[in-house]
């Protein structure tokens, strides 16, 4: 099972490397210090997201409502930076805004047996609206150069928001590889009714994996809103989409049971290169989106091909 | 299977990334335009005279766009990427007046002139923030709505119920356009506005907004939509909605190829000619002057009219 996973990963870390090799090729600018950096802090959000969305994913979810709810706990942070709260607590108020979406997409899941398809799908209206309905529509912006520093400063010649991305994806690979929530969190895809039986409270866990969905969509919401010095009640639209692609690319099932957050990463950063890569060629807009959905399609047939030679 | 599929892949893309690529090796200056989307014919029309300006001028340009007209971060991304390119000018349209600042920040740290096209940026934002634009290329779109603010003022002798569409809320084009128009309706103080609602641009919003509209206030005698799609959806709500009492004139913005045919067959009352093929024409011309390190002014207007039935030639 393990060294299926690996040949897996290897696969789509091949793919990352023959997409960079072709961009260098063609690219004077693209293998430069300064573009990898770029590349690195123009994933960072979608990466952060893509975290939640394969540990949801692991347990044979998916949350819909995460661009919304990076868009609602953005705005109410943004308003309590603007009403002169400090920036940690205005922080943490966009993350239990974020939390408390997740923690209820989690609930209307495992207490109110609702497919989650559904109910995050709920949820993303909800979110949206509200963060529509909270700001009137408009946007909040301007804000202090140190809490824009959170995107826009550099730590030892690497942006923040990478520093914030890493520190993210270090704790959820321990998480997921090294305590009882990674475990439960494959049982509950692998098989719920087993894990059930095995005498894991599914419900509680399953709570807690929404929840920590939302809260790293606040997180999100921070990098994006320090990057714009605008919280904007439109933001995040389609993200979910960009985040199951990222997830899917690196090796998580749909069906739930397998998964990585590494492979995550590689996921992420496929999208990332691409985007960048084509931006860099002046390959017509039209174009790019047929080459990134060609891509999507090709890295997942290579996945259940190499599965299929495997079995 | 494995190598087989990377070799399909790469030989599908190496021939597209190659055919793309070759203008970066050629001598000329690049100029990048940014618009906010091509799904909308006004920037089709841009797109048009910059690339037109460009051959002319012998000048290599790209033209990018985000996939969504809404996601600003895409936007900043795709211009930041241009900055990692070294293009020696950017003209962008922005999909949010203040957002773009901190990357226009780091287009002047770079040394790239950034001419603003179309929508204009937060000027007290712009200040505080230290970014430079070298010129802004527009049309007054206050001035816009102010025509059709006194257009329906005038059709309506100073007094009657009136509703507004609105683009995206704090988008600078819309809010100037909405403001304009109430400018415009104030030589006209009996005029009633009923209801302003943002139907965010879109036809089929444009369509519903205003279905719901006719629904609460079937007396209104007016609408003012601030684009010309928007408009038609409201205009198509019209048609298979009988609950409004009278006719109803509807006045949108930007001279869309349909609306102007909503307004020669009698359907549709005015609507406000910009010009978006002088707009990328201009930016890339002036583009070339600052290459050339000729002097451009502050800031550059575009003709801006409004139309009717009257005032368009006879087929």
């Amino acid at each position: 099972m393990m060294q299926i996973q690996n040949i897996r990963q290897f696969g789509t870390f091949i793919g990352l490397l023959v997409l960079c090799l072709l961009f260098w090729i063609l690219s004077p600018y693209f293998f430069t210090v300064s573009n990898l950096l770029n590349i690195a802090q123009q994933t960072s959000i979608i990466a952060i997201i893509s975290v939640g969305m394969t540990f949801v994913i692991i347990t044979a979810g998916i949350d819909l409502s995460i661009g919304s709810v990076l868009a609602f706990s953005g705005v109410v942070m943004a308003s309590a930076l603007h009403a002169g709260v400090p920036i940690p607590l205005s922080i943490l108020v966009g993350f239990s805004v974020g939390y408390v979406s997740g923690t209820i997409n989690g609930l209307l899941i495992s207490y109110g047996k609702l497919p989650p398809f559904i109910a995050t799908l709920g949820m993303m209206s909800i979110a949206r609206g509200s963060a529509l309905w909270y700001t009137n529509g408009r946007p909040i912006s301007g804000f202090s150069d140190s809490f824009r520093f959170l995107a826009t400063g550099d730590i030892l010649f690497i942006p923040t928001s990478v520093w914030i991305m890493a520190i993210v994806y270090i704790i959820a690979h321990f998480v997921l590889t090294k305590t009882k929530l990674g475990r439960y969190t494959y049982a509950i895809g692998g098989n719920e009714k087993a894990a059930i039986l095995s005498g894991i409270n599914v419900n509680r866990y399953k709570n807690i994996i929404y929840g920590v969905s939302g809260l790293l969509g606040g997180l999100g919401a921070v990098i994006l809103t320090a990057r714009l010095n605008s919280a904007q009640p439109i933001a995040g639209v389609m993200y979910e989409l960009d985040a199951i692609a990222a997830t899917v690319i690196g090796g998580t099932s749909l069906m739930g049971g397998e998964g990585t957050i590494y492979g995550t990463l590689i996921g992420a950063l496929i999208i990332g290169v691409l985007r960048n890569g084509l931006n860099l060629l002046g390959v017509p807009s039209f174009i790019q989106q047929i080459v990134i959905g060609a891509v999507i399609i090709g890295a997942i047939l290579l996945d259940t091909q190499l599965k299929k030679q495997k079995e | 299977m494995k190598k087989f599929l990377i070799i399909l892949l790469s030989s599908i893309l190496l021939p597209v990334f190659w055919g793309c690529n070759r203008e970066q090796y050629s001598g000329e200056p690049t100029v990048a335009l940014v618009v906010k989307t091509l799904n909308n014919p006004f920037f089709m029309e841009m797109q048009r005279g910059a690339e037109d300006a460009a051959k002319e001028l012998e000048l290599n340009l790209v033209i990018q766009a985000a996939e969504r007209e809404v996601d600003v971060e895409q936007q900043m991304q795709i211009i930041e990427n241009l900055i990692q390119r070294k293009v020696d000018v950017i003209a962008v349209t922005p999909s949010g007046s203040r957002e773009l600042i901190p990357v226009i920040s780091r287009a002047n740290q770079a040394n790239i002139p950034v001419i603003i096209v179309d929508t204009r940026l937060d000027e007290k934002l712009l200040k505080s923030d230290g970014a430079q634009i070298s010129t802004f290329i527009g049309s007054d779109n206050f001035e816009g709505g102010r025509l059709a603010g006194i257009y329906i003022g005038e059709r309506l002798n100073g007094s009657g119920k009136v509703a507004i569409l609105e683009g995206i809320p704090g988008h600078e084009t819309g809010d100037s356009r909405r403001l304009g128009f109430l400018k415009g309706l104030e030589e006209s103080p009996d005029i009633q506005i009923v209801t302003s609602q943002t139907a965010n641009w879109e036809r089929s919003l444009g369509y519903n907004v205003f279905e719901n509209i006719l629904q609460s206030y079937s007396d209104v005698q007016a609408v003012f939509a601030a684009n010309d799609l928007m408009a038609l959806g409201a205009l198509e709500a019209l048609s298979s909605n009988r609950e409004a009492e009278n006719e109803v004139i509807v006045v949108g913005f930007d001279a869309h190829e349909e609306a102007i045919e909503a307004i020669r067959n009698g359907a549709m009352a005015a609507t406000i000619a910009q010009h978006p093929y002088e707009m990328g024409r201009m930016a890339v011309e002036n583009a070339s002057r600052i290459l050339k390190g000729e002097e451009v002014p502050d800031e550059i207007p575009v003709q801006i009219e409004l139309i009717t039935k009257a005032s368009l030639p006879d087929l």
